[in-house]
């Protein structure tokens, strides 16, 4: 879900930031921060998570960033729920990211072994 | 609880605190006391000795979980391997659970319990806070409410007949757990009616396609 909706908003030249391949703002604004804040919450860095919120602070304000932490911990959620009842993609999603998951190559954590038992 | 320079929007608060409410009640296949045990066993998943050597989530395991003893050994493989490495879960490693004797029902309900505690405590830790105090437990029998309108889309457990996207659709084998994890989860995403981020949309969904990433979920 959110990897298809990103390649809505951003430019597929972006796309690397999303999977750790790339470094920037990802076209987004302070894309860069997002992504250390987003990677902070995802690894429960909790250590790290006192110098981000400064860091947020000072550039998006305090209620941006509070927001970016509460969007980062509610997809540590639904990534859960979608790995944990195996669901797969539906076509829907599917056809909507045929570039993206090649560009991104996010298939790969898709393995076979997902839904073979 | 640390020092926070930042207020946090009381909303989220209540909703969280609702959230932890809701799963202190009788569920449809576990006891409001086992829920609560199920959101204890995710909070100590994060240390778990056994989930630390364990290269990839496999059955049957060759040791032990950290636990206290609250929950059947299978249900706390169920929480540790969902909390801690959700992205590397098999097919085999499902039918396993099963097989030891989890109801895909209960199944579905702990994973709603399990996955809504995690919201509810990464946005708190996140923030700084100490992770909620849990309510005491409500009595009363689980109800063995289960859905009928589902239908095998390839997934693991059957999913809801009707959806536009089959993460809307992956609990509704039990309602109330479906219920359950999106009242939490749409406050994280543009669900509530009373979203407001002052995030742009761009920004929003960075932030979820990374954490999406950093967890390894394909979807």
């Amino acid at each position: 879900m959110a990897l298809r909706e990103s390649v809505q908003a951003n430019d597929e030249g972006d796309l690397d930031v999303v999977t750790g391949r790339g470094e920037g703002d990802a076209g987004v604004p302070h894309g860069a921060f997002l992504v250390d804040l987003a990677d902070a919450v995802a690894r429960w860095g909790w250590d790290e998570m006192p110098a981000v919120r400064q860091r947020g602070i000072a550039l998006i304000g305090p209620k941006a960033t509070s927001d970016a932490i509460l969007v980062a911990a509610g997809f540590n959620g639904i990534t859960r729920v979608a790995d944990a009842i195996g669901i797969r993609l539906d076509s829907r999603t599917a056809n909507a990211s045929v570039g993206l998951r090649a560009q991104t190559g996010i298939d790969a954590f898709a393995p076979a072994e997902k839904w073979t038992a | 609880m640390t020092a926070t320079a930042q207020p946090v929007d009381p909303a989220t608060l209540a909703a969280h605190n609702a959230t932890l409410e809701a799963i202190a009640a009788p569920g449809a296949w576990w006891s409001g006391p086992d829920r609560l045990a199920i959101v204890r066993a995710a909070r100590t998943a994060p240390t778990c000795a056994f989930c630390a050597e364990r290269d990839v989530p496999t059955l049957p395991i060759d040791g032990e979980h950290d636990n206290d003893g609250e929950l059947p050994p299978i249900a706390v493989e169920a929480i540790h391997a969902i909390r801690n490495d959700s992205g590397r879960l098999t097919r085999r490693w499902f039918d396993d659970v099963i097989d030891m004797g989890m109801l895909p029902e209960a199944y579905v309900e702990l994973v709603a319990v399990t996955a809504s505690s995690v919201i509810v405590d990464t946005f708190a830790q996140g923030m700084g806070l100490d992770m909620p105090e849990l309510p005491e437990g409500v009595g009363g029998t689980p109800t063995l409410e289960r859905s009928d309108d589902v239908e095998d889309a390839g997934a693991w457990l059957p999913l809801a007949r009707e959806g536009r996207a089959n993460i809307l659709r992956s609990l509704a084998l039990v309602p109330s757990a479906l219920k359950l994890f999106f009242a939490t989860f749409g406050r994280s995403y543009y669900m509530a009616p009373d979203s407001q981020f002052a995030l742009d949309r761009a920004q929003v969904e960075l932030v979820a396609a990374r954490v999406s990433a950093v967890n390894e979920c394909f979807y």
